[in-house]
C-alpha cells in the first residue's frame, strides 16, 4: 500500500464528488488516500471554509475521515516534531525563494504535512507551490491535485464525466489553481480537447 | 547565516539511541567520513540528509544545529499585564520578522537620518531633558497635549513601519510587538487596535522609545527605559507639577482622583500614567507624596474603562477589509498594506503569507488578501 496524504485544499476539491475517497486502494501501487487531523482542525477553525464547504461535517464524510485517520505512535510523533522543525527552518532560511514565482512560504501546518510524508512514508497531494518547492528541496514525494486526479482516472476509480464535473465545480468556486488550468488541455486533453 | 552541527547534541543523541557514528552513517546513507566532517564543523549535511538526521536522532533543528544569529530579528514585546514571555513567543515573533524581510524592498524608502537617544536613562531629571527635546522637535510645548498624529509622524520619520492589527482584547500575550531587522535597518511595529483608548497612546510612546534606542531592543533595560520615557513624554514635569499642587490641596481621596482624572482625560492618557508621573515628580522634588495608593488608582481605572481603539475607529465592528486597510494608510500613515499589495501582484504570494506575517486567523487573512489582490 502507498499512502497518499491530502492537504486541506486537495481534500476539499475532491471529497464531495468522489465517494468513497479515503481508504480505497487504487492503481498498481495500491494508492490509498488519507488526511490528517490537522486538516479537520483547519476547516473547523475557519468559518470561511465551513461556509464554502458546508458538506464537510455531513456524517458520511466525517465517518470516512475518522475510520481512515492515520494514528501515530510516540516515536513517530517525536520524529514528526523533529522533521517539521527542519522543514520550517529551511523555509525561513530561504524566505526569498518561498516568496517568489507564485509561492507562499509553507506554514508550520504545511511543514507538518510534508514531515508526515517523510516519516510514514506517504506521497503528499497538494496544489501549494511553496510546498512543492519544499518537497523538491528535500526529495519528498509530492503530487499536484490534478496528478492525483489523473492517477485515479487511469485506475478507473473515476471516469471522464466526473473529471469534467470536478473541473466545473472548482471553476465555479473560482478556486482553480494555475497548475490545474495548465493540466486541463494537456493532461486531460482527451476530455477537454487542446487549448483554444 | 552560518550553520554548524551541534556536536554535543549529536553525541548525546547517539548515546541515547545506542548508535555508533558508523551506524548513523549507514542509516543516513552517507560515509562515516561525512559524519566525522559534520562533527568537526568542516562540512554541513545537505537538506535531505539533515532531515534524515533529525528523524533518526529525533532532534529538532534548534537542538541539532548551531547558528551565528547574524541578521536575526530583534524582538520586543509590550506585554499584557503579568503575561509571561516564553521561548515560543520569541520564536514566533522572530519567524514573523524573517517573513517580513522580502516585503522590505516593496516599502517606500525609509528615512536614513533618524533621531536616536544615545544615553538613555530612567532618571527623572534626565528623562525630562530627553522629553523636552522630543517635544520641541515635534513642535509642541511641554504642557501641550501630545496627539496621536505627533507620534505617528515620528514613527514615519524614524524608519519604523506601523502595522495595526486586530488581535483581540484578551486572547494575546502582547499588545504591541516590535520587530527590528538589523541588516535591513527597519523596524516593524504591530499595534493591537483592540486596546483601550486610554492605554493606546502610552503603548505607542513606549514603542517610539524603542525606535529611539535600537541598541536596547529586546533587553530589560530597553523595556524599563521605554516605560519611563513613555510616561514622561505623555505627561511631562511641566504638567505633573501643577497637577500635583492642585491634587495635594484636595481634602479627600475622591477629590484627588477627580483632579487626576480631569488631567488624564484632557491628555487622553490613563489615570495611572498621570498618577505615576506625579509620584515621580514629587519624589524628585522631595515633596510629600499624594495620600492615595496604587490599588485605589487601579480600581478607579478599571471602573472607568474607555472604548477599544478598534471600536472608536471602526464602529460597527468588525471592519470590512477595505476600511481596515484605508485606516492603516490614512490614520496610521502606514504603507505596509501598499507594500503588501505590490508584493502580491509582483511575486504572486498567497493568503498564507498574509496569515503568517499578520498572525491573524486564516479567514481574516484571506479577506485582506482578496481585497489587496483586486
Amino acid at each position: 500500500m502507498t499512502l497518499v496524504l491530502l492537504d486541506t485544499n486537495a481534500y476539499l476539491r475532491l471529497a464531495k464528488r468522489i465517494t468513497p475517497l479515503l481508504g480505497v486502494k487504487f492503481g498498481q501501487k495500491d494508492y490509498t488516500l488519507t488526511i490528517l487531523k490537522q486538516v479537520e482542525d483547519e476547516v473547523h477553525k475557519n468559518p470561511r471554509l465551513r461556509f464554502l464547504y458546508p458538506w464537510f461535517d455531513d456524517p458520511v464524510f466525517a465517518k470516512e475521515r475518522i475510520i481512515t485517520r492515520v494514528r501515530l505512535n510516540k516515536n513517530e510523533k517525536e520524529q514528526l516534531n523533529a522533521v517539521t522543525s527542519v522543514l520550517r527552518q529551511h523555509v525561513l532560511s530561504n524566505v526569498d525563494t518561498y516568496t517568489s514565482q507564485g509561492r507562499s512560504p509553507p506554514s508550520p501546518t504545511d511543514c507538518f504535512i510534508l514531515a508526515f510524508g517523510q516519516i510514514r512514508p506517504a506521497i503528499v497531494a497538494t496544489d501549494d507551490l511553496g510546498m512543492h518547492q519544499l518537497a523538491k528541496d528535500f526529495s519528498i514525494p509530492i503530487w499536484h491535485g490534478h496528478e492525483l486526479l489523473k492517477k485515479m482516472l487511469s485506475a478507473k476509480c473515476i471516469n471522464n464525466d466526473l473529471v469534467r464535473e470536478i473541473y466545473d465545480a472548482i471553476e465555479t468556486n473560482n478556486d482553480l489553481p494555475r497548475t490545474w488550468k495548465e493540466a486541463k488541455h494537456t493532461v486531460f486533453k482527451k476530455i477537454f480537447g487542446p487549448a483554444a | 547565516m552560518r550553520k554548524a552541527i551541534n556536536t554535543d547534541a549529536i553525541r548525546a543523541a547517539l548515546s541515547k539511541h545506542g548508535l555508533t557514528q558508523k551506524e548513523l552513517a549507514n542509516a543516513l546513507g552517507v560515509s562515516s567520513q561525512a559524519v566525522t566532517n559534520w562533527l568537526k564543523g568542516n562540512d554541513f549535511p545537505r537538506p535531505a540528509t539533515l532531515l534524515k538526521l533529525a528523524s533518526t536522532l529525533r532532534l529538532t533543528f534548534e537542538q541539532m544545529v548551531q547558528t551565528d544569529n547574524v541578521d536575526r530579528p530583534v524582538i520586543a514585546f509590550r506585554k499584557k499585564g503579568n503575561a509571561k514571555t516564553t521561548n515560543a513567543h520569541v520564536a514566533k515573533a522572530e519567524e514573523i520578522g524573517i517573513l517580513l524581510k522580502p516585503l522590505v524592498p516593496y516599502l517606500t524608502e525609509q528615512q536614513a537620518l533618524r533621531t536616536l537617544i544615545t544615553s538613555p536613562s530612567i532618571d527623572y531629571n534626565k528623562l525630562k531633558v530627553a522629553v523636552a527635546q522630543t517635544r520641541s522637535r515635534l513642535g509642541i510645548g511641554e504642557q501641550a497635549v501630545l496627539e496621536y498624529e505627533h507620534l505617528i509622524g515620528e514613527f514615519k520619520n524614524s524608519g519604523a513601519v506601523l502595522i495595526p492589527v486586530l488581535w483581540g482584547a484578551k486572547q494575546r500575550h502582547e499588545n504591541a510587538l516590535h520587530i527590528r531587522l538589523p541588516k535591513e535597518d527597519i523596524t516593524f511595529i504591530f499595534l493591537n487596535l483592540d486596546t483601550r483608548l486610554e492605554d493606546f497612546k502610552f503603548w505607542m510612546a513606549h514603542e517610539l522609545a524603542h525606535v529611539y534606542t535600537p541598541d536596547l531592543s529586546g533587553t530589560t533595560q530597553g523595556e524599563d527605559f521605554a516605560d519611563a520615557f513613555s510616561g514622561t513624554l505623555l505627561f511631562p514635569r511641566a504638567c505633573a507639577e501643577p497637577t500635583y499642587h492642585e491634587a495635594i490641596q484636595q481634602a479627600s481621596a475622591e477629590g484627588v482622583i477627580r483632579v487626576l482624572l480631569t488631567h488624564a482625560n484632557e491628555h487622553m492618557v490613563s489615570l495611572n500614567t498621570v498618577f505615576q508621573q506625579i509620584k515621580l515628580f514629587a519624589k524628585s522634588s522631595n515633596l510629600v507624596a499624594l495620600e492615595i495608593d496604587e490599588r485605589t488608582i487601579h480600581a478607579v481605572r478599571n471602573n472607568n474603562q474607555g472604548p477599544l481603539i478598534s471600536e472608536a475607529l471602526f464602529d460597527p465592528m468588525p471592519p470590512e477589509p477595505k476600511r481596515f486597510i484605508a485606516a492603516c494608510e490614512h490614520a496610521f500613515q502606514s504603507d505596509f498594506f501598499i507594500a503588501l499589495k505590490r508584493m502580491i501582484h509582483e511575486s504572486g504570494i498567497g493568503a498564507s503569507y498574509v496569515q503568517q506575517v499578520l498572525d491573524t486567523p486564516m479567514q481574516d487573512a484571506f479577506a485582506l488578501y482578496e481585497e489587496l489582490r483586486h
